[in-house]
């Protein structure tokens, strides 16, 4: 969201862990290892990881695209299929309809609905094209501070997770109260946890 | 703690924050003094979002309009709402940032960068898009450091005991705002 072009919307996260040596050499590695796989030509419902932020469909990363300075920027991609909840429903009440007229029964059973449910949830999956969502990242590792352009938290749980399998990091959401626990120092640090709300009317 | 303990517990703190920026901000006519850097320019300008409670049943109050039309701000303000977002003009030297930032979680929204040569390459040579790349990140960086160095004068005064006195110097001001807008 906005990284290399227009307006852009972030959020900063601090990096806890150690790094192995040599760096770069750890990185491509790893940045290799947990690069995106497409699915268009499976019936794998879900896949993240890696790609340039130059081009979603890189994820070979020629020439350490990753590598910008003393910066690591990454997309992170996911590709998911999805079904509208309504066209489940529909494929199910359809097929239900086809099975009652075909064994001239009146009442589909529970564990038949069941059944039914899932096979239509499985081929209609099958048939779903994945939806892409594309989310830029900037490393700043000496400072072991990382900007992620996106707000919202099911991005940020995604990145969290797929960062730790990378590169062994844990990152942490940098909200007001952290950030002034690294702005300021020792006893500042105490009397700050010990502020209630002030009333200003 | 955990970081959502943190943010339900501590959520005043980036409320304050903002509330104090803004006062401090039109102390000085939307300058403020960053030490041993000068003066940089603050303003609170289009668009604000107070609340008022906690969970279902908060209130939202979203103001928008010129700088001089944020009355509605001013008196929620007074009614005890806090600034959730605000919309902030910031310069320093020749670069100039536009942010929503948001009191609870510290997001940067809407971020526009100052124009420089450097980030408005088209450019599909390897060297210039690294350039801009690297320009880029100079600015988002340089925004972030601002943001920090404003937040640490906050976080210097809010845990020591000129507190006090900040904060009735932003009651008056409250004050003066609930005056003139009765006036009005």
């Amino acid at each position: 969201m906005g990284f290399l072009k227009g307006t852009a919307g972030f959020v900063r996260f601090s990096t806890e862990g150690e790094l192995p040596e040599p760096f770069w050499d750890f990185v491509a590695e790893r940045v290799a290892a947990f690069s995106f796989k497409d699915i268009d030509d499976t019936y794998d419902e879900f896949s993240i990881g890696w790609v340039s932020i130059h081009n979603m469909f890189d994820s070979e990363f020629n020439f350490a695209a990753y590598a910008n300075g003393d910066y690591v920027t990454l997309a992170l991609r996911i590709d998911e299929r999805k079904v509208a909840p309504a066209i489940l429903k529909k494929f199910i009440d359809k097929e239900e309809e086809r099975i009652k007229k075909e064994k001239q029964i009146h009442k589909i059973s529970r564990s038949m609905r069941t059944e039914i449910k899932e096979r239509m949830r499985v081929e209609l999956m099958r048939r779903a094209i994945p939806i892409p969502s594309v989310y830029e990242l900037c490393w700043n590792v000496a400072d072991s501070t990382l900007l992620f352009f996106n707000t919202s938290s099911k991005a940020h749980t995604l990145l969290e997770d797929l960062f730790k399998e990378t590169f062994g990091l844990t990152l942490t959401q940098q909200i007001p109260y952290n950030t002034a626990e690294h702005l300021l120092d020792g006893d500042d640090i105490t009397s700050l946890a010990r502020i209630s709300p002030a009333v200003f009317v | 703690m955990d970081l959502v303990d943190l943010i339900v517990e501590k959520r005043f703190l980036g409320q304050e924050f903002l509330t104090w920026l803004w006062w401090k901000s039109e102390e000085r006519g939307g300058s403020i003094e960053l030490p041993g850097q000068g003066d940089i320019l603050v303003i609170f300008e289009k668009h604000m979002l107070l609340e008022f409670g906690e969970g279902e049943a908060s209130e939202k109050l979203i103001c928008s309009g010129l700088q001089s039309e944020l009355q509605e701000a001013r008196t929620g303000l007074t009614m005890g709402k806090k600034l959730e977002q605000a919309r902030i003009r910031l310069a320093q030297n020749e670069h100039e940032w536009n942010v929503t930032l948001t009191a609870t979680l510290m997001e940067f929204r809407s971020v526009r960068l100052p124009k420089t040569e450097g980030t408005e390459q088209g450019s599909n040579n390897p060297e210039e898009l690294e350039g801009m790349v690297l320009e880029r990140i100079f600015l988002f960086e340089e925004l972030v450091r601002l943001i920090n160095d404003l937040f640490r004068i906050f976080l210097a005064i809010r845990v020591g005991e000129q507190w006090r006195g900040e904060v009735l110097k932003i009651k008056t001001w409250i004050d003066h705002t609930r005056i003139a807008h009765t006036e009005t």
